[in-house]
């Protein structure tokens, strides 16, 4: 795996929602190696604080535009000044990052579940996956989010023209309640599937444990606190078991984001 | 003329004084692809321990401001796997390795320190003395002017390699544990290791670190490392010094190189910035150059 380190020009940057924005960034060798569920780690100030850089999955990638673009919401200071950078300015940027969503292509049927902000990295993974299904294999997106208006991503997954159901804690779009209920109802109909989710680690957990207890093969990518984004801190260690039957910490940036379900100890 | 930045830690003799910290850096090898590993002072390693170790639970880092808290609990591969499978292509890049050692117990560090000592390509050991000790219920050995001083004779009987003692911050008055290091036979100095801290979650009330207790690091840390490494200067004007807490900008390191250190150590900044090494030693070079000075010797300790 191939990372790169490099001031990347922003050429586009937009608002997607009330508290919504994409970023596109200009770096041609990181839009050419990124993998779906990939991440970059940016840092578009030198500040003391916020200290750390910050990861983001990458939401498209175009090689040869040698263009990539995150998806991101203003949460606090970082995200707020991450805001500010305007067109033409640069954003110090490492990546692409970490492991990546392998399709399983014995599948019929490919879940793809998103919670909120985790929709980005499954973006990316529908758009790679759609033009190489065989006649039979399909493309299921199920989205949850607390309310209607913090679906994210939308727009990318009706384009590729997957079937899309959505949940809302509200009821304010789509099922009400959590996206694991449709999960489940998905996974009761006879197709043999395989599950990717990436969204709080609360849900992944959620789906981790309906996948494994059906043994649908099932790849999550997690959350963790992340100082280096490289390898070298052990900051964002995710608990995995070993087959000699004990455990291990093995590293969120590195060995991971995308993990199989069955790996991961949960606590 | 370009001027001289190479500085002689007693035996220990590095091109430039700029090194990467304990922790902040992997084994030496994982940042080789982002760093020109040949410009740096010398590699310090992660604390190597004799069995490998899991470490402790997460979450184990907590970004603070302008810092951050830390309660790895010392997770290795063990100094075996190093020596076998990082040493042999580490050393090829010709910069001093630093192995960095831990331990539970006394007889763990001599342990490891042997098996370092016997390996071909080490530089130096440095003690991590902020090590919780298991017959004392977990308190760091570099807290106390005895279990120090145990610790540094232990591992001096056992290698002929210079031998850095890392201090802990976490005194009130760190020379008389700074002294007792160099009397039991540490041929030079670092300091400081992580301050100790915890933080809060106010929506969670919750520690933000599973283990509770961290150690801080980061900018906030460098006025406690100036603080400590300028006492100890004065209480062993003989004895190298390396200054470590804290570092991001060749400012920074002169500050230490100013109040006498001979060379100073890059940590957290090297998450966020995994050249600044690199570029510190280059600043400094450009530094002494715009100021007409030949050596970074002239001016360390000038500010007394
Ligand atoms: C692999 C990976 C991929 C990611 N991809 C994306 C992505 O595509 N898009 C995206 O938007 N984000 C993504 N993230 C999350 C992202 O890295 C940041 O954490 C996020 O943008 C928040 O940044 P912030 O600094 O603005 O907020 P932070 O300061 O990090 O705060 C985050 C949240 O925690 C709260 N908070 C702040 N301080 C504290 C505290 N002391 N204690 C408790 N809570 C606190 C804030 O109010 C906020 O709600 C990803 C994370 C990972 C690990
Ligand atoms: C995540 C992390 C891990 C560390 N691991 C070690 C270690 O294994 N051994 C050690 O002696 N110091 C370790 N340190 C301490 C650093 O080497 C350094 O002394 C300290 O962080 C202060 O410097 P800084 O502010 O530049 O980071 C670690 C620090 C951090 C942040
Ligand atoms: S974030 Fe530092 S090792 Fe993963």
């Amino acid at each position: 795996m191939t990372r790169y380190e490099l001031p990347a020009m922003v050429v586009e940057h937009r608002r997607r929602g009330a508290n919504l924005y994409e970023l596109i960034l200009h770096a041609p060798p990181i839009a050419q190696g990124a993998t779906p569920g990939q991440f970059v780690m940016l840092r578009p100030m030198r500040t003391h604080a916020p200290l750390w850089r910050r990861p983001y999955s990458i939401l498209r990638a175009n090689p040869d535009k040698g263009v990539f673009s995150i998806l991101y919401s203003v949460q606090s200071a970082f995200t707020e000044l991450l805001s500010l950078k305007p067109i033409g300015s640069t954003v110090q940027t490492l990546g692409p990052l970490g492991s990546y969503f392998q399709p399983v292509r014995s599948a019929r049927r490919h879940i793809l579940v998103a919670g909120g902000v985790g929709a980005p990295p499954l973006c990316f993974f529908a758009a790679r996956l759609a033009p190489t299904l065989q006649s039979g294999e399909q493309i299921l997106i199920l989205e949850g989010a607390r309310r209607a208006d913090l679906l994210v991503g939308m727009d990318e997954f009706r384009a590729l023209g997957a079937e899309v159901r959505v949940a809302t804690d509200d009821g304010s779009k789509g099922y009400k309640g959590y996206v694991t209920s449709l999960l489940e109802m998905a996974l009761n109909e006879p197709i043999e599937s395989a599950v990717y989710a990436c969204g709080p680690n609360r849900m992944l957990q959620a789906v981790a444990q309906l996948c494994t207890a059906r043994g649908v093969p099932c790849q999550i990518s997690l959350d963790a606190p992340m100082p280096c984004g490289t390898g070298v801190c052990l900051g964002c260690a995710v608990k995995v078991n070993t087959p000699d039957g004990g455990a291990w910490y093995k590293r969120a940036c590195t060995e991971g984001p995308v993990f199989w379900a069955e790996e991961v100890v949960w606590e | 003329m370009t001027p001289d930045l190479s500085v002689a830690l007693g035996r220990l003799r590095l091109r430039n004084p700029v090194m990467v910290a304990a922790g902040t850096f992997g084994y030496g090898l994982d940042y080789r692809d982002l760093v020109d590993l040949t410009q740096l002072g010398a590699i310090v390693t992660k604390s190597l321990t004799l069995a490998p170790r899991m470490g402790n639970p997460p979450p184990r880092v907590a970004e603070t401001p302008a810092g951050m808290l830390n309660a790895i609990g010392l997770q290795n591969d063990g100094v075996e796997a190093f020596i076998l499978e990082t040493l042999p292509r580490l050393r090829e890049y010709g910069t001093p390795i630093v192995a960095s050692v831990a331990g539970e117990t006394i007889e763990e560090y001599v342990q490891v320190a042997m098996k370092l000592s016997r390996a071909e390509g080490v530089a130096a050991l440095e003690l991590n003395l902020s090590c919780p000790n298991q017959a004392r219920g977990g308190m760091e050995y570099g807290v106390h002017p005895e279990l120090t001083a145990q610790v540094v004779a232990a591992v001096r009987q056992a290698t002929d390699l210079p031998l850095i003692a890392k201090l802990s911050p976490n005194v009130g008055d760190i020379t008389p544990i700074a002294q007792a290091a160099v009397q039991a036979g540490a041929d030079i100095l670092c300091l400081i290791n992580t301050v100790l801290g915890v933080a809060v979650d106010a929506r969670t009330r919750q520690f933000r670190l599973a283990s509770k207790v961290g150690g801080l690091s980061g900018p906030a840390v460098k006025p406690i490392a100036l603080y400590h490494l300028w006492r100890v200067r004065q209480s062993l004007p003989e004895t190298p010094l390396i200054g470590v807490g804290g570092i991001s900008s060749v400012d920074d390191a002169l500050e230490f190189i100013l109040l006498g250190a001979h060379a100073v150590q890059i940590g957290t900044a090297n998450y966020v910035q995994p050249t600044l090494a690199q570029e510190v030693a280059q600043g400094l070079a450009a530094y002494l150059q715009e100021n007409g000075i030949d050596s970074v010797t002239a001016i360390r300790g000038t500010v007394r």
